[in-house]
């Protein structure tokens, strides 16, 4: 069995896969589990809440799998869209790109004529069809996550560096209570919302961090 | 060139009656209305000479953006001798008197060259008549130019003269020479934008920008379905919100539909937010009513069918069936154009005041009367107590011609009792289209064992324009001119059918009209043939096109030709001038040498609105890895051209504007209703997608003028297509192309 | 009431907070060179300056303007003296006119932070606003014009 740190990623992939081979459902690592296993999936728009992790008995299997849960969010398409890697913004649930035709501009604001602000509001817009919500803008491109896996997002999140120099403690409150990312869950005219409520993912934030902000290996998929 | 006294009133209408009544429609420079005046002269209702020597030239075709306020007043100047800037130009209103006030089909200038030109040279006979006397000389001795007339030195001022003028009898047009064109001192060349200044100050007037005191503005829910109705409605909520003042219910029209107002519900306000979020408000049932289950998807298949079985002839030479029988090859290929929607910039609006018996409307038309008429029928008053006056026009590509926009203001003016402005919203526009229509064909053709094409059968099927007007699913022989039956063909045997085609929409004309879809058909089936038998496109078009010649009906294989509503003498079918403009296309666009330079073009040229025009676009795979045109290369022949400048700038927009349905495709229907509803799902070009460079080459000529507006359209999407092929191996044989393009 | 410069004239509007800037300007304040075309921030003819910054005024509520100067086509120069403005005379850069003014008022903005775009600048700039007559190429150019770039 793997025990070594650095084989754990490529274990848990094998793993993950033998799993699905046979049938079951994926686990985290090949670590032995304490206590109970992940709390049941729950339908694609809604959010298993922190204290159903509670049943993970190891700290940091339960960290990394309150993680994983919160990636659900940041990785829908209402929150990936404007954490692009390139220059443009996408938009639907097909992450087509951003028409009309729009660039990041050097502050993550659009460039003159086609600011972000120059036609999204501080709120939506339903005759207009527009989203709105406060500061609307694109997320730094260190903060992309189009394409990066639940391992690649916990990174940046934790990392001073790529986070835009937040603590843990300010990263809760940002997810817990940012007008921007509050966006997600009323997105406005027909849009599918992020799943549950930014209140659960605040929670599952805060008990990730108190359960030590550990990182789901790089394979790990909610 | 002659012009006898009928050919020159088909123009201008009842303009002998306007010889004889003199001085009615003579124009109050503080406001541009016509009024009565007993001192400058009107020799006729294009022109009034002022006794301070200010000129009034009206212009009584709608401007949309082809410089039609820039051009006729210019080339009534020249043919006067006025001097433009002691010029005012007023917008006619519509009126009977100004002849055929219709601005679509590209007629302005070639329908008006001449009665124009005798327009003002009357003027300039009846100056220098007054003049002569004056100074008691031959009039053949004086010289009319610089707002005034000249004899040797001396001179005396228009102003001066008009007094004089105003007494003199008018001659009758066949007495009145025109000025040798060396004499025309601005036309025929580039002319200036004379409506640029007030357009970037934002003082130009549109539809919308009329305010009258009282005024309210209408917004309607209309059914969304074609022939559909209201079932019921609650107004409740629309009523509650601040500014709504009445919901008015409009009733549903009685196919065939023409310009009837769409029925619906109107929710009237003092603003235009408050009319929308009332509108948002209201709650309505709707009955589809018969067209409920129109799946442009599922008609596809029905047009499909439709032209893979013998239609009604539309034209016959040779014998088509057995010369396809013996080909040594057989090349078959069906195409397919969808609904095209106009999306003018400026969404339809109106404003009408119903008061004192008395109807006054202010639209963006591109037929006055025909608007005059609508907002008489719907007000139930005379047209003699309808006045429409004709603003700027945000764009219009034939939707401003259907006056079911005026309808509905005047509609609710006489029912609210005050001014109403109907707004139409973008959604609206979309949805309620009167679309360009949809088509499919099937073209094939025999080849002998050369490889010369001996055999050509074309079926088309469209639902008809006329279908707006009666019960119908048969294109007229009208229809049948624009690509079909005036399509020459250097092939022994040809036949043309027309396959069947309901109509489930509202269809209307849009820029060009049925040019659209058979000069890309035609086009694209020409290269295909080309690149089966291994050869140049250019080579191919031109041995189909045929030796240079007049075509004669018998050629053609129909018995008349209603050729743009012009006569094949004064506008034949001249397959010389067909040839020239590739030529000269692929020249600029160094056609020989593209493989050797690594640069793909593709070729396409068609003759519509009696003009001649050879599109040959460069298309590349841009940074994103996407298919762009990144430069374009148009010449044209369009006979006499009066403003070279606007009609560049117009062959230049052709290029834009076919792009947008060659690239993003047009209207679909589902469940009777259009699926597209804005900007987002109905899209066009935008700047980033423009080519780096648009060449136009217009041939100079003194033969007739043929249209500008329209005939630098079709070409551009085959063009394109035929560019694709090159640049993908990917032959593509509908709009738009990029829905089944591979990448 | 919401108070706030246009064209530099202070004026105090008694209207729906949320009512749309571009409705205030044309219903109420009778500025009818600013344009609507789709009221979705879709094609940009509505565009003018929210100090200094071009915004679609036809999703721009009300209440977002308050304290601030709106400049129209109209307050873009005295006599229409703009650069731009000469420029899209001297070119001749309109057809039916309806987005011009829009074009202009972004190409203004432009401008302000950006005294020689290249093509690619303009092409970004400018994506936000449609044209329907298909003046692109004749826009690049006069912005161009406007900013002394000379052509290529």
């Amino acid at each position: 069995m793997c025990h070594r740190r650095e084989a754990r990623g490529r274990c848990a992939l094998v793993i993950a896969l033998v799993a699905l081979a046979c049938g079951c459902t994926r686990r985290e690592s090949g670590e032995a589990r304490k206590g109970g296993g992940s709390p049941p999936q729950v339908p694609a728009g809604e959010l298993r809440s922190a204290e159903s992790f509670a049943q993970i008995g190891d700290r940091a299997e339960r960290s990394r799998a309150l993680f994983a849960e919160a990636s659900r969010v940041f990785l829908h398409p209402r929150c990936v869209n404007c954490h692009p890697d390139g220059d443009t913004p996408h938009q639907g649930m097909d992450q087509s790109v951003h028409d009309p035709p729009v660039v990041r501009g050097p502050d993550d604001k659009g460039v003159v004529g086609v600011q972000c602000t120059s036609c999204h509001q501080d709120h939506n817009l339903e005759l207009a069809r527009v989203p709105g919500a406060p500061q609307w803008h694109l997320a730094p491109r260190v903060m992309a996550w189009v394409g990066k896996s639940p391992h690649a997002i916990c990174e940046q999140m934790k990392d001073p560096a790529r986070n835009g120099g937040r603590a843990l403690a300010q990263i809760v409150e940002h997810n817990a209570h940012d007008p921007l990312v509050a966006w997600g869950w009323n997105p406005g005219h027909d849009r599918e919302p992020a799943p549950g409520t930014q209140e659960q993912l605040g929670r599952l934030i805060a008990a990730w961090v108190e359960s030590g902000a550990e990182c789901p290996s790089e394979g790990a998929r909610p | 060139m002659a012009i006898t006294r009928r050919r020159f009133l088909e123009y201008s209408g009842g303009l002998a009656l306007a010889f004889a009544a003199g001085r009615v429609l003579a124009v109050d420079p503080r406001n541009g209305k016509p009024k009565r005046t007993t001192s400058g002269f009107d020799p006729n209702v294009f022109v009034h000479v002022a006794t301070d020597g200010l000129v009034t030239l009206v212009c009584a075709r709608s401007e949309m953006g082809q410089g039609v306020r820039s051009t006729i007043p210019a080339l009534l100047a020249d043919e006067l001798g006025a001097d433009m800037a002691r010029v005012t130009i007023v917008q006619g209103d519509a009126d009977k008197r100004y002849g055929d006030q219709k601005t679509d089909g590209s007629t302005s200038i070639r329908n008006g060259y001449e009665p124009l030109r005798k327009a003002g040279a009357t003027a300039r006979t009846m100056l220098v008549a007054a003049a002569a006397r004056r100074w008691k000389v031959s009039p053949a001795s004086c010289v009319a130019r610089d707002h005034a007339v000249f004899h040797g030195k001396r001179s005396l001022g228009f102003g001066e003269l008009a007094a004089e003028a105003a007494k003199l009898p008018v001659p009758p047009p066949e007495e009145v020479k025109l000025r040798p064109r060396s004499e025309m001192r601005h036309v025929f060349k580039d002319l200036p934008l004379i409506d640029g200044p007030a357009i970037v100050a934002g003082k130009a007037t549109f539809g919308a920008d009329v305010r009258l005191p009282g005024m309210l503005v209408a917004v309607i829910a209309r059914p969304p379905v074609v022939g559909g109705r209201v079932s019921r409605y609650d107004a409740k909520r629309a009523l509650a919100i601040p500014g709504v003042k009445r919901v008015v219910e409009i009733p549903t029209p009685k196919p065939p539909y023409a310009f009837q107002p769409w029925g619906g519900v109107a929710v009237l306000a003092d603003n235009t937010w408050a009319a929308l979020r009332g509108r948002a408000a209201l709650e309505i049932e709707w009955d589809e009513g018969p067209n409920a289950e129109y799946d442009s998807d599922r008609y596809r298949i029905t047009l499909s069918e439709s032209v893979h079985a013998p239609g009604s002839l539309a034209r016959n030479t040779g014998d088509v069936d057995a010369a396809l029988s013996k080909a040594a090859r057989v090349i078959e290929a069906e195409y397919h154009v969808p609904h095209l929607a106009h999306v003018t910039m400026e969404p339809p609006a109106a404003i009408a005041r119903v008061e004192g018996g008395k109807c006054e409307v202010w639209a963006p038309t591109q037929y006055p009367q025909e608007a005059r008429t609508q907002a008489a029928t719907t007000t139930g008053l005379s047209e003699n107590d309808v006045q429409v006056h004709v603003t700027f026009l945000g764009g219009a590509f034939g939707r401003k011609a259907k006056s079911d926009f005026v309808a509905e203001a005047a509609f609710l003016a006489r029912e609210a009792g005050r001014p109403v402005r109907i707004q139409w919203a973008r959604e609206d526009d979309v949805r309620h289209d009167y679309y360009n229509a949809v088509n499919t064909q099937l073209l094939t053709a025999g080849l002998d064992e050369r490889g010369k094409v001996v055999a050509w059968r074309l079926r088309t099927a469209f639902p008809p324009i006329s279908s707006t007007f009666k019960p119908t699913n048969q294109p007229s022989a009208d229809d049948l001119q624009q690509g079909i039956t005036d399509r020459p063909l250097a092939v022994p045997n040809v036949r043309a059918e027309t396959c069947r085609a309901d109509a489930h929409v509202r269809i209307g004309w849009l820029r060009s009209v049925y040019n659209i879809f058979h000069a890309f058909s035609v086009n694209s089936f020409i290269d295909e043939i080309a690149h089966a038998r291994g050869e140049d496109p250019r080579a191919v078009q031109l041995e189909i096109l045929g030796p240079d010649r007049i075509v004669t009906l018998a050629e053609l294989g129909v018995d008349k030709l209603s050729n743009y509503g012009d006569s094949l003498e004064k506008h034949p079918i001249d397959t010389g001038r067909w040839r020239r403009v590739i030529e000269r296309a692929t020249e600029m666009a160094r056609w020989d040498k593209r493989r050797a330079d690594g640069r793909v073009l593709g070729l396409a040229a068609h003759r519509s609105f009696l003009t001649y025009v050879a599109v040959v676009v460069s298309v590349v795979r841009n940074g994103a890895g996407r298919i762009a045109v990144d430069e374009a290369w148009l010449a044209t022949d369009a006979g006499t051209v009066v403003n070279l400048e606007r009609a560049r700038a117009q062959m230049e927009g052709a290029v834009i504007f076919g792009m947008s349905h060659t690239f993003h495709g047009g209207a679909t229907m589902k469940r009777g209703v259009t699926e597209q509803s804005s900007f987002a799902d109905y899209r066009l070009v935008r700047i980033g997608e423009a080519p780096r460079r648009i060449h136009v080459d217009i041939a100079t000529s003194d033969g007739p003028p043929g249209g500008i507006g329209e005939p630098g359209v079709p070409p551009v999407a085959p063009a394109i297509a035929n560019a694709v092929f090159v640049l993908t191996g990917q032959r593509i044989r509908e709009l738009p192309l990029t829905l089944r393009l591979v990448t | 009431m919401i108070k706030l410069k246009v064209n530099g004239a202070v004026r105090e509007l008694d209207v729906d907070p949320e009512m749309p800037l571009l409705w205030a300007l044309r219903d109420v304040l009778g500025l009818t060179g600013t344009k609507y075309g789709c009221g979705q921030a879709q094609c940009g003819a509505c565009s003018v300056h929210l100090d200094g910054e071009v915004v679609r005024s036809c999703v721009t509520p009300m209440r977002r303007a308050a304290g601030r100067e709106v400049t129209t086509i109209e307050g873009l120069s005295v006599d229409g003296n703009h650069p731009l403005q000469r420029a899209w005379c001297e070119l001749a850069v309109p057809q039916c006119g309806f987005c011009q003014a829009g074009q202009i008022m972004t190409a203004a903005a432009l401008l302000a932070s950006n005294p020689k775009p290249s093509n690619t600048d303009i092409e970004r700039s400018l994506a936000g606003n449609l044209c329907r007559c298909g003046t692109y190429l004749r826009i690049r150019a006069a912005v161009k014009k406007a900013a002394g770039i000379p052509e290529e």
